[in-house]
């Protein structure tokens, strides 16, 4: 919980304990072993950080996550800069995204267990998958609002059409992209429990529903605390990242965060 | 430099003769501006001399050599200021420079030499987004300038400042002009400005573009603002200019 303490200003803390206070209230009103209060969740923390077995589910799932997510940014990146800057290309493209888009990618996950079993495979691959499309579009959209006159200028300097779609598309989209990363981090997150509830093996999913199974429900309480925190604390990095990479943007519009 | 003569055709939609049968020699160290209505091509004809586009027939040479692309011996300045947002004014002015292979030091210290001359001193750590449209205007200029182009094509520079920094821009590029005579293209559809800046205003029609009248503009130089407006010559040319214009044959074609 300490990454709550680095929020900046009260609002967000106040809305964090309003949530929890409804979560509280919530709980004694039901009176139900499945609904445990928020005292007794934390209770949990203690023996569930102790265990073993817990941490190794924790850093599986954290694992395929950061390995998903960076390979999908390898995909896409190049993907959603070309379509942005070849117009060919954007429209062969786009009839495959827009397939694509709307399949919820945990959907995929049986045909891609069948082929590629219950492993880090199928799993990371389907985060791959999700991840990729939001950064797409979000690169396209950011290559191809690159002003003309500003690879003018960078073409009357000398610069070639290659080190233009380097050194003028990539930082003039950037700002774009990151918009893109901000959303696929979510969905990442997002994709990364639910290939685990489906295909359960290991990670954050397969211990909820474990505990489910053995009635646990601190437990299954206390993990999705766990994968709200680590959606803020990846958040504020990001944010940080952000200021420090495109500080020199006019801000952009707020995120439409998609669902899985 | 000797001559850029064209004629060339483009496709919008259908086939649209936006530009026909131009022919135009500018000579070295002449400000020359192409003066006209929105939609006679006037920015186009520059973007062809830029090499940014390509003409559909017609040939353009710069000197001896056919224009086929880009090139930093014709350094563009636009009304949008096309500055690179995530560099500093400094960043942006050397940029040039270093793409010319020039060492970071000599790149830079030519770079605040040339801030300086556009009156940014104290700016040069400053991103785009923090300064106002004139001093937009004033780096794109110098970082124009810092590669040295023989031809400076200016595209309608002025047409998004207000009129108070459109005059101070005015006298300072002409100041600036004065110093070093590079050759000028300087498109504008003002007729006070190109009468101030140009020893010669090219007027052009709609409709397809063409060249209607070349006028010489016979005022002596280094001119100042105060002095010009109470010329007779000055204000002679500008009601010719404008008068042209108004007899333009595109009464009526407005959507």
């Amino acid at each position: 919980m300490r990454g709550l303490a680095t929020l900046p200003g009260l609002p967000p803390l106040l809305a964090i304990g309003g949530l929890l206070a409804a979560w509280q209230a919530a709980s004694l009103a039901v009176g139900l072993d499945s609904l445990p209060g928020v005292p007794a969740t934390l209770a949990a923390f203690p023996d569930l950080i102790r265990d073993p077995d817990t941490i190794r589910n924790i850093a599986d799932s954290l694992r395929r996550m950061v390995v998903g997510f960076a390979a999908a940014l390898a995909l896409a990146l190049p993907l959603g800069i070309l379509m942005g800057r070849s117009r060919t290309f954007a429209r062969l493209m786009n009839p495959l995204l827009m397939v694509t888009y709307p399949v919820p990618k945990a959907a995929l996950m049986p045909i891609i267990m069948l082929w590629l079993g219950v492993g880090d495979l199928s799993k990371t691959l389907v985060i791959v998958f999700a991840v990729s499309l939001p950064v797409i579009y979000h690169a396209y959209a950011g290559a191809r609002a690159v002003e003309e006159k500003m690879l003018w200028s960078a073409a009357a300097m000398g610069m070639s059409g290659p080190a233009r779609l380097l050194r003028v598309v990539v930082p003039a989209a950037l700002p774009e992209i990151l918009v893109g990363c901000r959303t696929g981090i979510v969905i990442a997150l997002i994709t990364m429990v639910t290939s685990e509830m489906i295909a359960r093996q290991s990670g954050i999913g397969n211990l909820i529903f474990n505990s489910l199974d053995f009635a646990q429900y601190e437990t299954v309480y206390a993990m999705i605390v766990v994968v709200g925190v680590l959606g803020i604390v990846l958040d504020i990095a990001f944010e940080r990242l952000r200021t420090a990479l495109v500080g020199w943007a006019s801000p952009v519009g707020e995120v439409a965060v998609a669902s899985a | 430099m000797s001559g850029v003569s064209k004629t060339f055709r483009r496709r919008e939609g259908g086939e649209h003769l936006a530009l026909s049968a131009i022919d135009l020699a500018v000579a070295e160290g002449e400000f020359v501006s192409i003066l006209g209505p929105s939609g006679c091509g006037k920015s186009t004809l520059l973007y062809m001399l830029g090499g940014f586009v390509a003409p559909s027939s017609g040939s353009i040479r710069v000197g001896d050599r056919p224009v086929t692309g880009p090139g930093p011996d014709r350094g563009p300045v636009f009304q949008e200021f096309a500055l690179f947002p995530w560099k500093t004014v400094l960043g942006n002015v050397a940029y040039g420079l270093r793409e010319q292979g020039v060492a970071r030091v000599a790149a830079e210290a030519r770079a605040r030499a040339l801030i300086a001359q556009v009156g940014l001193k104290d700016y040069e750590t400053f991103y785009p987004k923090e300064l106002s449209g004139g001093m937009k205007q004033r780096v794109a200029i110098a970082r124009t300038l810092a590669y040295d182009p023989a031809i400076l094509l200016m595209d309608e520079p002025f047409g998004a400042l207000d009129a108070h920094t459109r005059t101070r821009l005015q006298n300072d590029l002409l100041s600036l002009w004065e110093r070093d005579r590079k050759t000028v293209l300087f498109v504008t559809h003002s007729v006070d400005e190109a009468v101030f800046l140009s020893d010669r205003v090219v007027v052009m029609s709609r409709s397809p573009g063409r060249i209607k009248a070349d006028v010489t503009i016979d005022l002596p130089r280094p001119r100042r603002r105060a002095d010009l407006l109470l010329d007779a010559r000055y204000q002679r040319h500008v009601i010719d200019l404008e008068r042209l214009i108004d007899d333009a044959p595109d009464v009526g074609v407005r959507p």
